[in-house]
């Protein structure tokens, strides 16, 4: 791919969190770009600044040094974003189908003409029935899942996943991945997904980044030459199982 | 009940009385004893009337044959419309204020010592003065109640509106909300239940603000009457105005508390079924 193919390119990024008990840096310097419709994960131990660097993207912190640079003619970063954040954060006075549409409200947008995506959003994530219930009715997992649909519901080009299948039990959680995958070649869309699963980023993934520990450097950029499309099966071949021993190693080294 | 069936109007507002119920079916059963005693010991101890009025004679002051002289719904209507003309102004200044407030934080800065200031003010101190700005009459009235019970709602919902999660406000600041729509959508509806404890303290005060204003000067109102039956030491009257003061104030109190229901539905959603 060339150069006119990156939507969103990052220039040694650096966060240095401003606390009470003097400076904490985050993120020491990370560098990569993300392509038009490629799918990248980022792996990295706990704490090591993932989700800092996405809510850096997303334009909800301020970076302390190094460049951002969003190709606009691509797409408009201020409201074609989606964001699943590390926690469900409905809110508590909406029903769930109102959820799903909140952003929807802020962008101002038709709200009858996104009703019935929302739905089928809803049905995607497994939540068909539960659009009028209050999120204080719902377990863990189905709150984040709603947060998903919500994330999807204006068709963002580009989407922010910070450890989206977290609270999910493993079989949900496989079948959110095969519904992501769908949802992204379908849609040609460009994700930009943290995990902390190994297997999940190299299963899902054009590119796997690794940082190492806070301060987080990138030690690590792997290009995933699997077939698409991907099932299940291919958790068992070699080839996959190469690539997560891959990662694996360049993690523990840190 | 199905998954998805929404609960009507009428069923969510049974709820409301049910717990009415709970709540104070003892305190009526209380008041009820009491009431009784009352009676026993104005009969048994022979007390005069100028000095406690029986339950009976309060009884007949509102309902006896003597009654219409009093003009009871007048007096009625005007301290009704009072406590309640306050509260809609207390409401809808009181939250239109603590926006104002939290908006930034220079008007913070700027409105916060003031309305600290002026709390400490005994507020019921400025009943005077409004009667010599406004006149006397309905409207004086509702300012002066206004003005002692508005400061709990305040506080409260502006504590309301700056506790939200900055997580929360995220959620919509990557969309690029305008601050309105934060407001709107996040820190408006997220108050509600801050709101809603401060309007219970302010229920009461309405009610006491409208009786000052009243007693001051007016033309009409249950603290005219009142004042108006000490001049003959007509005990009954007093008593009788102040047991429908305590009725208006109950209904009031009970008709937040639905309102309260009816307005954040998700907070009993748990319960429901
Ligand atoms: N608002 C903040 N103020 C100060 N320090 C912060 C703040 N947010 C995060 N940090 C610190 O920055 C570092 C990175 O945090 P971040 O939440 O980005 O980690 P993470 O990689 O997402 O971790 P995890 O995988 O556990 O979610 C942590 O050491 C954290 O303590
Ligand atoms: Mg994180």
């Amino acid at each position: 791919m060339s150069e006119k193919d990156v939507l969103l390119s990052i220039k040694d990024l650096r966060k240095v969190y401003k606390t009470r008990d003097g400076e904490l840096e985050a993120i020491g310097k990370v560098t990569f770009d993300v392509k038009d419709q490629e799918f990248v994960s980022i792996v990295g131990p706990s704490g090591c600044g993932k989700s800092t660097l996405l809510r850096i993207v997303a334009g909800l912190l301020e970076k302390t040094e190094g460049e951002i640079i969003v190709d606009k003619t691509k797409f408009n970063p201020d409201k074609e974003v989606g964001f699943v954040f590390q926690k469900a954060l409905l809110l508590d006075w909406r029903k769930v189908i109102d959820n799903v549409l909140l952003p929807i409200e802020i962008l101002k947008l038709d709200k009858r003409k996104y009703v019935d995506r929302a739905m089928e959003l809803l049905e995607m994530v497994g939540l068909k029935g539960f659009e009028n219930r209050y999120p204080n009715e719902l377990s863990g997992g189905m709150q984040q899942r709603v947060s998903i649909a919500r994330a999807l519901i204006h068709d963002p080009k580009l989407i922010l996943m910070d450890e989206p299948f977290g609270a999910l039990d493993a079989i949900t959680r496989e079948k959110m991945n095969l519904e992501l995958m769908r949802i992204w070649s379908e849609s040609k869309k460009t994700v930009l997904f943290i995990t902390h699963e190994i297997a999940e980023a190299v299963f899902l993934s054009d590119r796997v980044i690794v940082l190492s520990a806070r301060p987080s450097r990138q030690v690590g950029s792997f290009d995933i030459d699997l077939p698409r499309p991907r099932g299940i099966d291919l958790k068992t071949t070699p080839e996959f199982n190469k690539y997560v021993i891959d990662v694996y190693k360049t993690l523990e080294v840190q | 009940m199905s998954l998805t069936a929404k609960k009507p109007l009428g069923v969510r507002i049974l709820y409301g009385f049910w717990d009415f119920l709970k709540k104070y079916g003892l305190t009526i059963l209380a008041i009820v004893l009491l009431v009784l005693i009352w009676q026993i010991v104005v009969d048994g101890f022979h007390i005069k009337k100028y000095v406690l009025p029986s339950p009976k004679l309060v009884f007949n002051s509102l309902f006896g044959p003597q009654a219409a002289k009093n003009h009871w719904w007048k007096h009625i209507r005007t301290t009704v419309l009072e406590v309640f003309g306050s509260f809609a102004l207390v409401l809808v200044l009181g939250v239109s204020l603590a926006v104002l407030i939290s908006w930034n934080r220079w008007l913070n800065r700027l409105l916060m010592p003031v309305l600290v200031l002026f709390n400490s003010i005994p507020k019921i101190a400025l009943a005077p003065l409004f009667l010599l700005w406004l006149g006397y009459g309905v409207k004086t009235n509702i300012w002066i109640s206004f003005f002692v019970a508005f400061f709990p709602v305040v506080i409260n919902a502006t504590t309301g509106m700056m506790s939200v999660d900055d997580d929360l406000l995220d959620l919509v600041k990557y969309l690029d909300a305008k601050k309105y729509q934060v407001f709107l959508k996040v820190r408006i509806p997220a108050s509600l239940p801050y709101i809603f404890s401060g309007i219970k303290i302010c229920a009461t005060s309405c009610v006491v603000g409208s009786i000052v204003g009243e007693f001051c000067a007016a033309k009409s109102g249950l603290g005219y009457l009142m004042r108006d039956a000490q001049a003959f030491i007509d005990m009954p009257t007093m008593f009788a105005c102040l047991f429908l003061l305590a009725v208006i104030g109950m209904s009031f109190f009970g008709t937040i508390s639905i309102l309260e229901k009816v307005c954040m539905p998700w907070k009993r959603s748990r319960r429901e079924d």
